[in-house]
């Protein structure tokens, strides 16, 4: 009993010491200040002020320059002509490309690519993209054909590994007006893509060659580009893709109506480190079939002629860079050799090859400067009749150039 | 003609099947479990180097690089998976 009173008074005790404490400490307590209600509404009025909205605009874009010093030589029946010219900047590959980009909320993309370069000012596509579901894009407007990779993914000069484009590869017309659907699929560890435009197709100019379509469709036939991709391995390290396009090319109206094309792409691309080295292997190999059809001849335009109208092209290209060297991370070494067959017996036969080197200099991811050398060589195979130029030609090419994404 | 009539009916048979094949392939188009898992920085290190240098995060805004996404996703054909985890790590990065 005296046991549990004593454990009274010290309980007791205690609880008054508590309440002391805690009164002693609510006095310590600093009165709120009322000006920091003030600071947090500014603050939070400032960062309403600057909090995105839903839509966004950016340009982005790039730009290309640089020197060209080529040395051709001319041979034609045992005689040899020789011209040598200088270009700054190398007005082949010159362009300044601001890329315009809206973002309509999250489901609308706007792309406007003015360009000006050689042929002065043009558009490099103009298009409206509209994500649809999680893995489907449509497209309409004027945009880049999904016909290989090159043109779409690899073609812009900060991107290019080379001062010079493929031949051939990127000789084709590469932009139409239509419409298109896209996208990326997974499966399982691997991936595939899919990218199928309707556009008005190409034309068939009065030499056989074609040109980009119209804003008005020549005909009114429609042409399919559709191309198939797949990355068979769960780190995307390889890409291989097939593309056909088929459509009609000649104008309504004309000897040409009922000609048609029928064209095929195969594409690969392989990039992978092998510590301390990256690996970047690019191709791409186009075939190009042109229905028959008879040319004016341009010796005589009352008469006509005709070839088969069948070219090739393709380039394998190889780039490594040291990634993994701290000395020499910022070097990328790269090669490529082309191929470019066109037509014999045309105005413009001509069975073609070039072997380019390149060494790449990073001054940041974006930004190259580079300096490259390519040695060409083109044996006609053209008509003597169409008094096209029947000899060889060989040039050679040393290029600087300098390349930066805006 | 008869001939051309068994060409026509194996013809739509083989449309029928290729489209059956096709639907129940992009239905069933799944990402494995070890893809799934995948972080942004994984992605970002493997998918932009297909075309270009990899980019720096410092290079752009938040808001530019959800725009830049989407652009991208329009290149390279990424899945939507992948360009949400990529731009989340290039906004978080920076």
């Amino acid at each position: 009993m005296k046991y549990l009173k004593q454990i009274n008074k010290y309980g007791l005790l205690t609880a008054i010491l508590i309440s002391v404490s805690l009164c002693a400490s609510a006095q310590t307590v600093i009165p709120f200040d009322s000006t920091i209600y003030d600071r947090l509404n500014a603050l939070e009025e400032k960062v309403n002020y600057h909090k995105s909205g839903e839509d966004h605009f950016m340009v982005a874009g790039l730009a290309t320059i640089g020197f060209a010093s080529a040395k051709t030589t001319n041979t034609m029946n045992g005689v040899e002509s020789v011209t040598k010219t200088n270009s700054f900047p190398d007005a082949d590959h010159f362009e300044f490309s601001p890329m315009l980009l809206w973002r309509h909320g999250t489901k609308f993309l706007m792309e406007f690519e003015p360009s000006f370069n050689n042929n002065g000012l043009s558009v490099n596509w103009a298009d409206v993209s509209y994500f649809a579901a999680p893995n489907l894009i449509l497209r309409a407007g004027y945009f880049v054909l999904p016909f290989g990779t090159y043109a779409k993914r690899e073609a812009a000069g900060w991107i290019n590994k080379l001062a010079t484009d493929p031949m051939g590869v990127a000789d084709m017309p590469s932009t139409d007006y239509g419409v298109e659907a896209e996208g990326g699929l997974p499966l399982g560890s691997m991936k595939m893509n899919y990218d199928i435009a309707l556009t008005n197709g190409l034309q068939l100019l009065q030499d056989g060659t074609l040109t980009t379509g119209n804003i008005a469709d020549n005909n009114n036939n429609k042409t399919i580009t559709a191309r198939l991709g797949l990355l068979p391995f769960s780190n995307s390290c390889l890409e291989i893709g097939v593309s056909g396009m088929f459509g009609k090319v000649g104008d309504a109206g004309t000897g040409f109506q009922n000609v048609k094309g029928n064209m095929y792409a195969f594409d690969l691309n392989f990039v992978k480190t092998f510590s301390p080295i990256l690996l970047n292997i690019k191709s791409q190999y186009n075939i190009v079939n042109i229905g028959d059809a008879n040319y004016v001849n341009p010796v005589d335009t009352t008469q006509s002629y005709t070839f088969k109208n069948h070219s090739t092209s393709g380039f394998v290209q190889c780039s490594i860079r040291p990634t993994g060297i701290q000395a020499l991370h910022d070097f990328e070494l790269a090669g490529r050799y082309t191929s470019y067959n066109t037509p014999a017996n045309s105005t413009w036969g001509s069975n073609q090859h070039s072997v380019s080197i390149g060494l790449n200099y990073w001054l940041s991811w974006r930004s190259v400067v580079r300096v490259a050398y390519e040695a060409y060589t083109g044996n006609s195979t053209a008509s003597q009749a169409l008094n096209a130029f029947t000899g060889t030609t060989n040039t050679n090419t040393l290029y600087l150039q300098f390349s930066i994404q805006l | 003609m008869k001939k051309y009539k068994t060409i026509q009916r194996l013809s739509a048979v083989l449309i029928i099947v290729a489209a059956v094949i096709t639907i129940t392939s992009i239905n069933g188009c799944a990402p494995s479990k070890a893809v799934a898992a995948k972080t942004g920085v994984q992605l970002w290190s493997e998918n932009c180097q297909r075309c270009h240098n990899t980019p720096s995060p410092s290079t752009f805004s938040p808001e530019m690089w959800e725009t830049v996404g989407m652009h991208m996703q329009t290149r390279a054909l990424l899945t939507e998976d992948e360009r949400k985890k990529i731009v989340e790590f290039l906004k978080s990065s920076r």
